[in-house]
C-alpha cells in the first residue's frame, strides 16, 4: 500500500511540475493584446492571405485594397458623391475627349513622389512623370507577368495588342518600343488613343491593375518587386512579409497636398462626413492589417476593440443586427455603428441559351414564376436583400426603383399555365433539367431551395455540384443548362451588367448563358459607346427592362452589405469600391479611450 | 558496421518510395483535379488567357514531362514560385515551418510527457477509481469535436477572461509565447484523450509479463519496477507511435492555425487549397512524404538504442 502510494506520490509530482512549470509560463507571458491608444492607429481585418503588393496581380478585391493603400492612378472614386463619380487621381484635372471619342489627354499631376526606397538615386523617392504611366500599362500588357488583370486594356488601346504579341516571342519584353496609343507627350502630359470608342475607359483608369510603379524598383527588386511595395499613395509599407498574418503600413511623410472632399450627397453633412472638408489627408498615422482567415476571431477581436470595422460575418449576424436594420443594444452601448450598402451586384439563375429546350419563352417565364423570392432572400440573406427586377442593381444609373418585373413575382398558377403553354402540362414530357452550382454548404442549400420551387410546377431539377474552376470551365465551354452564379460590378456603370447578355460576348465571354437577341444586341452596341447623359439612362432603364421581360435569367437579388464600426472612427462612409478609403478616415483618440473603458 | 549498411539500403529505398510518391501526386494534380487557370485569373479570363496561362505553366506539356518536373523538384527540394503568391516556396515553407513548429513541438513533448505519467499512473491502479475516472475524462474528451474546444477557450480564455491573445503571432524569441499557449493549451488537451489510452494500453501489457512477478518477488520498490523496468520495456512501441507522429508536426494543425491567425505550414494549406496553389500543395506532399520516411528511419534507429536486443540488418 505504501508502494501504491509512492508510484502516485512520484508519478503525480512529476506530472505537477510540468504543469505548474507550463502555467509560471502562461501567467508569465500572457495577456490580451495591447492597444496602442497614444497615436491614431487604425486596425483591420482581411479574411484573405494577400497576394503580394504588384498592383498589376491584386485581382482579389482584398488584395486590390492592400494594394490600394500604396499605389495610386490616375482615377478613383469620389469618396462622399453616390452615385459613383470618378475623381481625379494622380490625374491633375477631367482628360480631354477628342470629338471622336477615341483619343484621351491627361495632365499629369506635379510634385507628386514616389515613397523613398532605395532603388532610387540617394533612397529618395523621384518625381512622378507621365512615362511612368507608359511604362506602368505597358507592364499591365506584357505577356511575360500574366497578370489576370490584362482583361481590362484587352483590345481597347491602338497598338498595344500588337505590342503584346510581338513580346509573346521575344526573349526579353521591349519597353523602348513605341505604341500609338499610350504616350507621354511631355513630362506631365498623357496620352490614349483607343482603337474604338469605350466611354467606360476611365474607369479603367480607377482600378488596381492601372496604377502607376516606378521602374526602377522593378528593375532592382526583379520577382521579389511583389514584396517591395515603391508607389506615391498615402501609406507606405512599415513590415510586410507575404507569410506573415500582419501587415503594418505607416502614413507616407512625403504625400502630397491631398484634401477631404468638401462636397458630398445627401445626408453626408447631417451624418458630419462633411466636417473635415477641406482638411489635408491622411488623418491616421498608421494601420495594422490582419489576416484572419476565420471569422470567429475577427469577430471575438471586434467586440474586444482590437479590430475597428469588420463586415459582418454571416453567423454572428444575429447578434449584430436587430430587425429593423440598427445594430443590436448590446452594441450600440458600446457605441458600434452600422453602415449598409447596397452591393452593386446581382444574384441569378442562368439559362443557357444554346440549348434548345431552353430557347422556350414560355418555359422560362414559368420557371421564373415558380421562384418565391420573399423565401430566397429570406432564407440567403437575411431578408434584407433586394429583389431583382432587371440585371441593373441600385445605385447605378439604369435602376429604376418603380419598375416590377412581372416574371419574377411569385405566381404559381401563372407559371403552371405557362408551362402548359409552353407545351409541357404539369412537367409531362419536359425531360429532367441538369442545375450546376458550387459545392460550397450555401450553394447546396440553394440547389435544394431551387429543386424544390421548381417541383411544385412539376419541373424536375438535377443539381450537380462543382468546384469553381470545374463551373467555370462548363460555362465557358457551354456545358451547363442552368447554373446559379452572381455578378459583381467591376465598375459603376449599366454596361458592365448588359454586356452579360449581348451576343457576341457569349461564352467562353462574360455571357456566360449565350443570350443572343438580335433587338438587344443592336440597342446595346448603340447604347454602350455613348458618353454619360439623361438620355443614356433612359435608354439603360428602358433596354434592362425589356431584356428582363424575355426571362434570360431567373433573377435573384441584390445583395446588401453590412459593416459594423466602433464609435472612434470618424469620417466613414460605406462603398462598393474601397481602395484608398482609409486616407479619408480619421479616429478620435479620446472617445477610444472612453469606450474601451466599457469593454 | 550492419547498421551503416542497412542505412546506406533504407536511404536507397528512397529513390523508388518518392518516384511512387511523385507519380501519386502528379496522378491527383496533374490528372484527377481540374483547370487552375479561371480561379487563376478571375471572373474576366478569356479562353485565350486560359491557354496561354496553361502553356506558361507547363500544363500543356507532355504528361511525361510534368511527372519529370514534380521528381526533379522531389529530388533537389526547388518547388519554385507559388501560383496563387508569386512567393518562393521554399522561402514560403521555411516560413511557415517556425510559427508552426513553435506551437506544436512544445505542444506535443508536454503532451506525451503528461500523458506518460498519467498512463502509467492510471495502469497502476487499474481497476480502480482512478482508473476509472481518467478513463471516463479520456472518452469524455475524445467525443467533442475539437473545434468546440477552440471556439470555447477563444471565447472563454481568450475573449472573456483576456488571459491570451484572441488570435496572432509575432516572430522572435520571446515574442511568439504569448500567442503559442492557448492553441498549444488546446493540443495538449486534444492529444491526451488518445495518448493516455495508448500509452496504458502498452504499459498493462508489460505489467502482466513474468519478468515484473520476478522483480517484486526479488522484493524490488514499485517505483523501480515501473520506472526502470515496465517503462523502458514499454518504450518501442511508445518510440514507434511518438517519432512517427514528428513529420505531421511540420504540416501543423490547420484548424489550430487558422483560428489563430499562425501563419504557419497548417494556414498555407488551406490558403493554397482555396486558390488551387498546385505547386504549394505538390511541395508540401514530397516533404510530409520525405519526413516520413526519414522518420521512420528514425524509429529503426531508436529500438536499437532502447532495446539491445534489435539489430538492424
Amino acid at each position: 500500500m505504501l508502494a501504491n502510494g509512492e508510484i502516485g506520490r512520484v508519478s503525480m509530482k512529476a506530472s505537477f511540475l510540468f504543469v505548474q512549470v507550463f502555467f509560471c509560463l502562461c501567467v508569465l507571458f500572457s495577456c490580451s493584446k495591447k492597444l496602442d491608444l497614444s497615436q491614431k492607429v487604425l486596425y483591420q481585418r482581411v479574411k484573405a492571405e494577400i497576394k503580394g503588393f504588384d498592383p498589376i496581380h491584386a485581382s482579389d478585391s482584398y488584395s486590390a485594397r492592400e494594394v490600394s493603400k500604396v499605389y495610386e492612378g490616375l482615377f478613383e472614386y469620389h469618396y462622399l458623391k453616390r452615385p459613383y463619380t470618378l475623381a481625379p487621381n494622380l490625374a491633375d484635372g477631367m482628360p480631354h475627349i477628342a470629338d471622336d471619342g477615341l483619343t484621351y489627354t491627361f495632365k499629369i499631376r506635379r510634385g507628386v513622389y514616389f515613397h523613398d526606397n532605395p532603388c532610387f538615386e540617394n533612397g529618395q523617392g523621384r518625381e512622378l512623370t507621365a512615362e511612368d504611366f507608359v511604362y506602368s500599362i505597358m507592364r499591365l500588357a506584357d505577356p511575360k507577368n500574366s497578370s489576370p488583370g490584362w482583361w481590362v486594356l484587352d483590345e481597347k488601346i491602338k497598338g498595344l495588342n500588337e505590342w503584346r504579341d510581338l513580346q509573346k516571342t521575344a526573349e526579353m519584353s521591349d519597353y523602348n518600343l513605341s505604341i500609338e496609343g499610350l504616350k507621354a507627350l511631355d513630362k506631365y502630359t498623357l496620352q490614349f488613343i483607343l482603337k474604338r470608342p469605350f466611354p467606360q475607359f476611365l474607369y479603367s483608369l480607377a482600378m488596381q491593375f492601372t496604377s502607376v510603379v516606378p521602374k526602377e524598383a522593378v528593375k532592382k527588386y526583379k520577382s521579389e518587386f511583389i514584396n517591395n511595395p515603391v508607389g506615391t499613395g498615402a501609406y507606405m509599407t512599415e513590415t510586410f512579409n507575404a507569410l506573415s498574418n500582419k501587415i503594418v503600413y505607416v502614413a507616407n511623410p512625403k504625400f502630397r497636398e491631398k484634401f477631404y472632399p468638401t462636397e458630398g450627397s445627401e445626408g453626408d453633412e447631417e451624418r458630419g462626413l462633411l466636417k473635415a472638408a477641406g482638411k489635408r489627408v491622411p488623418f491616421i498615422k498608421k494601420i495594422v492589417t490582419y489576416i484572419m482567415p476565420e471569422h470567429s476571431p475577427a469577430w471575438l477581436s471586434f467586440l474586444k476593440g482590437e479590430v475597428d470595422e469588420l463586415e459582418i460575418p454571416k453567423d454572428n449576424f444575429d447578434q449584430a443586427i436587430a430587425p429593423d436594420k440598427s445594430v443590436t443594444n448590446n452594441l450600440s452601448q458600446k457605441g458600434v455603428e452600422v453602415e449598409v450598402e447596397n452591393a452593386l451586384d446581382v444574384t441569378y439563375f442562368a439559362f443557357n441559351h444554346t440549348n434548345p429546350l431552353l430557347q422556350n419563352l414560355n418555359l422560362r417565364r414559368a420557371m421564373s414564376l415558380a421562384i418565391n423570392r420573399d423565401k430566397l432572400n429570406e432564407l440567403f440573406y437575411h431578408g434584407l436583400g433586394i429583389k431583382a427586377q432587371t440585371p441593373i442593381p441600385p445605385g447605378i444609373k439604369g435602376y429604376d426603383e418603380s419598375y416590377k418585373n412581372k416574371y419574377t413575382a411569385y405566381n404559381i398558377q401563372e407559371a403552371k399555365s405557362l408551362l402548359e403553354q409552353a407545351g409541357y402540362k404539369d412537367g409531362k414530357g419536359l425531360p429532367e433539367i441538369a442545375y450546376d452550382t458550387i459545392s460550397t454548404t450555401v450553394y447546396r442549400q440553394i440547389a435544394e431551395f431551387f429543386v424544390k420551387e421548381m417541383a411544385q410546377i412539376g419541373v424536375k431539377v438535377k443539381p450537380n455540384f462543382n468546384t469553381w474552376p470545374q463551373l467555370l470551365k462548363k460555362i465557358k465551354t457551354r456545358q451547363t443548362q442552368i447554373h446559379a452564379i452572381s455578378w459583381v460590378a467591376d465598375y459603376p456603370d449599366a454596361e458592365n451588367f448588359l454586356q452579360l447578355l449581348y451576343g457576341p460576348n457569349s461564352a467562353p465571354g462574360a455571357n456566360g448563358s449565350n443570350f443572343n437577341d438580335s433587338i438587344f444586341n443592336q440597342k446595346f452596341s448603340h447604347v454602350s459607346l455613348m458618353q454619360d447623359s439623361s438620355e443614356r439612362t433612359k435608354l439603360y432603364v428602358q433596354l434592362a427592362q425589356e431584356v428582363a421581360e424575355k426571362v434570360p435569367w431567373i433573377l435573384g437579388v441584390h445583395r446588401t452589405n453590412f459593416r459594423l464600426k466602433h464609435g472612434w472612427i470618424k469620417n466613414y462612409k460605406g462603398t462598393e469600391f474601397k481602395h484608398g478609403i482609409e486616407q479619408y478616415w480619421d479616429i478620435d483618440l479620446d472617445k477610444k479611450k472612453e469606450l474601451i473603458a466599457k469593454f | 558496421m550492419n547498421n551503416l549498411i542497412y542505412f546506406i539500403r533504407r536511404f536507397l529505398y528512397l529513390i523508388p518510395v518518392l518516384l511512387g510518391v511523385c507519380l501519386i501526386i502528379f496522378f491527383l494534380f496533374n490528372i484527377v483535379v481540374g483547370d487552375p487557370t479561371p480561379l487563376l485569373l478571375g471572373k474576366n479570363a478569356t479562353i485565350e488567357q486560359m491557354e496561354t496561362l496553361r502553356e506558361e505553366l507547363g500544363l500543356n506539356r507532355a504528361l511525361y514531362l510534368q511527372y519529370f518536373d514534380i521528381v526533379k523538384s522531389a529530388f533537389t527540394l526547388d518547388f519554385g514560385r507559388s501560383w496563387a503568391t508569386k512567393q518562393q516556396i521554399s522561402q514560403m515553407i521555411i516560413n511557415g515551418v517556425v510559427p508552426t513548429l513553435s506551437m506544436t513541438l512544445p505542444a506535443f513533448f508536454l503532451s506525451t510527457f503528461i500523458s506518460l505519467i498519467v498512463a502509467i499512473v492510471v495502469a497502476f491502479y487499474r481497476g480502480g477509481k482512478v482508473d476509472f475516472v481518467v478513463r471516463a475524462a479520456c472518452i469524455a474528451g475524445m467525443s467533442i469535436p475539437s473545434l468546440s474546444y477552440i471556439l470555447f477557450f477563444q471565447y472563454y480564455l481568450a475573449y472573456q477572461e483576456g488571459l491570451f491573445p484572441i488570435q496572432g503571432y509575432d516572430y522572435g524569441f520571446p515574442h511568439f509565447i504569448p500567442f503559442i499557449i492557448l492553441p498549444a493549451l488546446i493540443w495538449i488537451i486534444l492529444s491526451i484523450g488518445p495518448d493516455v489510452r495508448f500509452f496504458r494500453t502498452v504499459i498493462l501489457d508489460e505489467l502482466y509479463q513474468d519478468y515484473v512477478r520476478t522483480a517484486k518477488a526479488k522484493g524490488l520498490s514499485q517505483v523501480n519496477i515501473l520506472f526502470k523496468h515496465v517503462l523502458r520495456n514499454s518504450l518501442i512501441p511508445v518510440i514507434t507511435y511518438v517519432v512517427i507522429q514528428l513529420p505531421y508536426l511540420i504540416l501543423g494543425a490547420i484548424l489550430l492555425e487558422n483560428f489563430f491567425s499562425i501563419p504557419g505550414i497548417g494556414s498555407m494549406i488551406l490558403s493554397a487549397l482555396n486558390s488551387n496553389d498546385f505547386p504549394v500543395l505538390k511541395s508540401l506532399a514530397v516533404i510530409t512524404s520525405l519526413a516520413l520516411i526519414i522518420f521512420s528511419l528514425l524509429t529503426d534507429f531508436l529500438y536499437t538504442l532502447v532495446d539491445p536486443r534489435v539489430k538492424l540488418s
